[in-house]
């Protein structure tokens, strides 16, 4: 089993630094999933594990022993790429056995290993097929295959399932995971896909410009985000941010919101922090439409009916933009007013100038 | 084929940009093809027919007739000897063997009279005969080596005294032997006929050789002894043409008995060979590394190293010759056939394209075998080659072209050391000792084209395949 360790990773292309320092513990036998927008650098991050990228600065241990310095060929890990990257003159079979042979195994072995890795992955039939013989799921599945038959130490992902349709991409989704709970292997996942990752993940690192934001289980990063990107970036639709005041009185602390609506947050969740501007953070299915009077309030300008849920479109009065997602089906229409309570329990506060999380961890 | 030639753009009749179309193929098919129709139809020509330079298409000769010149006591006799053997009218163009296959002597017994004279000198008997009767004789020894003696040593010698006694045939014969005495002469015409300017009557003659361009062509009757020349109009000569396909321009030198050529055409063929298959080897390999090293690693100076290879792709190859020679003779590899593999090894132009080529196969595949733990020497046998094959083998065509085609290099390398010949070096170089032997060299160079050609034929394919499999271009 292996655990994967970054201590202050960064990495320089030239003068460029796009990977400023990552301190990321991946213990044996974690999915763990790199999630981010465009360019942030999971990728980068991802090839320095691997070892196809050098590391610029820090240490890069894999199972307590640096690496920094060993050839991606030595690490013992295998990678999935983004365009599957199968050798297109080479059969499927021949796909499967090249690494093997490489590290000069026995015949008897690599074909006992191709032939169990094909059955697990339904390929058993295309072996003697080439690549651009095959459909995008099969190289897909032909790619992990590769990566299986070297039972390597951990293995990792690039955007694998970016080139799928949305079905496909589900069914492979829960491939992956099956692999994982059957291979229990350490495995590295990278997405820009908030969903994939929250499905997939045991733990997941938010990544932003290069930095490390988050590192947790999904549902932590769901429930205490902690920052702003954080809490825009997991659950979807994204989390409702207003900006308001905090205001520190003298038995509690109050949130005031731009139009003067208060809403009084819980000592508990927050302590007793000082006067500040915050923002408020709520997710969409943490808002209440009620017919009595509420502190926010929604002028709706669209309407998405998915028929178990429908999501509301609209401004506040002082024209921020909220989304509210509400069971079943709904009556609502364009133009209506609606009054909305949220969940006390599911406030967020962050600091307006840090974007941190105001929350108690 | 037949189907896919009579295609058309548009439905049913053919539009005039399907005239113009096949107008433009058929001009282009045969700008490229005929002049090789036209050698190929040259090099089946007989020595006999390139000598005259006979321009005709078509490989074969003019009926001929031979005419007599023989010196008598009362003057020149000219006169036409018809109805000669082929291997007697062609004596002087027949290889050793095969004038030595003929019965000389049986043919000539049966001769009598002034032509016998001439075709015992036209079948080179006299000097035979003359040194059998000089030895029956018992003639002086210097009379063999009298018609080489200087003026002062012919002055010592009385060679009248010698030949004195002897009987009239024998005093003509060592006459005609010791240049005392002019020698008959046979010459080959051409037989045709045409009517007589003056009577009308049609007859036959015999003319050196017949010019559409001139008006007139001069001939003598052949009925006829010491005829004058008589003006004959060119458009009314008719001649018989016989087509003959002289094989033995390829079958001679080939089986290495061409008859008193200079180089050993199958020397040069198989140094050829050897210079075309290594050197291609040798610069597909070098090319190939070099490229891939220069389009999928990153280091020092490889903008440097790309700028240098690019700017020596801008000198001209004829300025660096000299320096090329120097370099071989300061090796020592002048005069072997590595003399000429070497200098051409890495080509920039070769790099170069392999690198553009290699830079579109994606980088992660490379990666992807890292990951596979493949060693950078069987990245680049097991991915990089096979996958980079069609521009390898676009290079290897031109390679090969260029090897076997080169004349330049070999120029240089090893013009003085006959056994390191190449074929090129070879035409050029390819004559007899004393004749031009254009036909052998004519045969020649058609074979030279057949490896390049079949090259192409072979390895086409795999450039297709490559333009097939990238969905490029
Ligand atoms: N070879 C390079 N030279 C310079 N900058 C690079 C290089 N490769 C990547 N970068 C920069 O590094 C940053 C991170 O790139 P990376 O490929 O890791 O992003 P990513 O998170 O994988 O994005 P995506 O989700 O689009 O794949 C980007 O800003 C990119 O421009
Ligand atoms: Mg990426």
């Amino acid at each position: 089993m292996t655990s994967i360790q970054l201590k202050n990773i960064k990495k320089s292309y030239g003068k460029t630094e796009v990977i400023h320092g990552i301190d990321l513990d991946i213990p044996s036998g974690e999915f763990c999933v790199f999630v981010g927008p465009s360019g942030c650098g999971k990728s980068t991050l991802l090839r320095m594990i691997a070892g196809l990228e050098d590391v610029t600065a820090g240490d890069l241990l894999i199972d307590g022993a640096r690496v920094n310095g060993i050839s991606a060929a030595k690490r013992g890990l295998a990678m999935v790429f983004q365009s599957y990257a199968l050798y297109p003159h080479m059969s499927v079979r021949k796909n499967l056995s090249f690494g093997l042979e490489n590290i000069n195994l026995p015949k008897a072995e690599i074909k006992s290993r191709v032939e169990d890795a094909a059955r697990m992955l339904q390929i058993d039939g295309y072996l003697d097929r080439k690549p651009g013989q095959l459909s995008g799921g099969q190289r897909q599945r032909v790619a992990i295959g590769r990566a299986v038959v070297r039972e390597p130490r951990a293995f990792l992902f690039d955007e694998p399932l970016s080139n799928l349709d949305a079905e496909l991409r589900v069914a492979t989704r829960g491939e992956i995971s099956a692999l994982h709970q059957r291979l229990g292997n350490t495995m590295i996942y990278v997405t820009h896909d908030q969903v994939e990752a929250m499905t997939m993940a045991d733990k997941i690192a938010v990544l932003r410009a290069g930095r490390l934001e988050q590192f947790g289980a999904p549902l932590e990063l769901y429930n205490a985000p902690a920052n702003m990107f954080v809490a825009g970036f997991i659950g979807s639709p994204r989390m409702n941010f207003l900006k308001a005041g905090l205001i520190a009185g003298a038995g509690q602390t109050i949130l005031r919101l731009q139009d003067g609506q208060d809403i009084a947050l819980s000592t508990d969740r927050f302590g007793r922090p000082a006067s500040r501007p915050a923002v408020m953070g709520i997710r969409p299915g943490d808002l209440e439409i009620t017919d009595s009077d509420a502190p926010l309030h929604m002028q709706v300008t669209a309407v998405e009916q998915l028929g178990s849920e429908s999501i509301l479109f609209g401004t506040s009065p002082c024209d921020e933009e909220l989304v509210v997602t509400a069971r079943g089906q709904t009556a609502v229409r364009v133009g209506d007013r609606l009054n909305l309570r949220p969940n006390p329990d599911a406030i967020h506060v962050f600091d307006a100038q840090s974007e941190e999380s105001l929350a108690l961890q | 084929m037949w189907a896919f030639l009579t295609r058309t753009q548009g439905r049913g009749r053919l539009t005039l940009v399907d005239w113009l179309s096949y107008g433009y193929l058929a001009f282009g098919f045969l700008l490229i093809f005929i002049p090789v129709v036209w050698l190929g139809l040259n090099s089946v020509k007989t020595a006999f027919q390139i000598e005259r330079q006979d321009i005709s298409l078509i490989p074969g000769d003019y009926t001929r007739v031979a005419r007599a010149t023989v010196q008598g006591p009362d003057g020149k006799r000219i006169f036409f000897i018809t109805d000669l053997p082929d291997w007697v009218l062609n004596w002087r163009d027949l290889s050793a063997a095969d004038q030595a296959a003929q019965d000389v002597a049986g043919f000539l017994s049966a001769q009598t009279g002034d032509a016998a004279l001439a075709l015992r000198s036209h079948l080179g008997q006299t000097e035979p005969q003359a040194l059998a009767v000089i030895a029956a004789q018992g003639l002086p020894d210097w009379l063999p080596r009298y018609r080489t003696m200087s003026a002062s040593a012919k002055a010592e010698v009385n060679i009248e005294a010698a030949l004195a006694g002897l009987s009239p045939a024998n005093d003509r014969l060592l006459r005609e032997f010791t240049g005392l005495y002019p020698g008959a002469r046979l010459t080959s015409q051409i037989l045709v006929s045409a009517p007589d300017p003056q009577t009308g009557e049609i007859r036959q003659w015999g003319v050196s050789n017949i010019d559409i361009k001139r008006a007139f062509t001069p001939a003598r009757p052949v009925d006829a002894v010491n005829a004058k020349v008589t003006k004959l109009p060119t458009a009314s000569l008719q001649a018989d043409r016989n087509v003959q396909i002289a094989w033995e321009n390829y079958i001679d030198p080939l089986s290495g008995s061409s008859y008193g050529v200079t180089v050993d055409f199958t020397r040069c063929l198989t140094n050829s060979v050897i210079v075309t298959i290594v050197g291609t080897a040798i610069t597909l390999l070098i090319n190939s590394m070099a490229a891939f090293a220069l389009s999928k690693y990153k280091f020092r100076g490889q903008v440097m190293f790309l700028a240098l290879i690019l700017a020596t792709l801008m000198v001209p190859p004829t300025i660096t010759l000299v320096g090329v020679f120097k370099a071989i003779q300061a090796t020592g590899i002048s005069g072997s056939l590595w003399g000429i593999i070497i200098p051409g090894s890495a080509t920039p132009a070769g790099v170069f394209m392999l690198r553009q080529y290699m830079l579109t196969l994606p980088d992660e595949l490379i990666e992807a075998a890292r990951m596979d733990s493949a060693s950078e020497w069987k990245i680049f046998w097991k991915i990089v080659a096979p996958l980079a094959l069609p521009a390898i083998a676009a290079l290897g065509i031109l390679s090969i072209v260029w090897r076997w085609n080169d004349l330049i290099v070999p120029l240089v390398a090893v013009a003085t050391v006959k056994e390191a010949y190449t074929i090129q070096l070879c035409l050029l170089e390819f004559r007899g000792e004393h004749t031009s032997q254009e036909h052998y060299r004519l045969a020649m160079t058609m074979v030279s084209l057949i490896p390049t050609t079949l090259v192409f034929v072979f390895l086409q394919r795999y450039i297709t395949t490559g333009i097939a499999n990238s969905g490029m271009k």
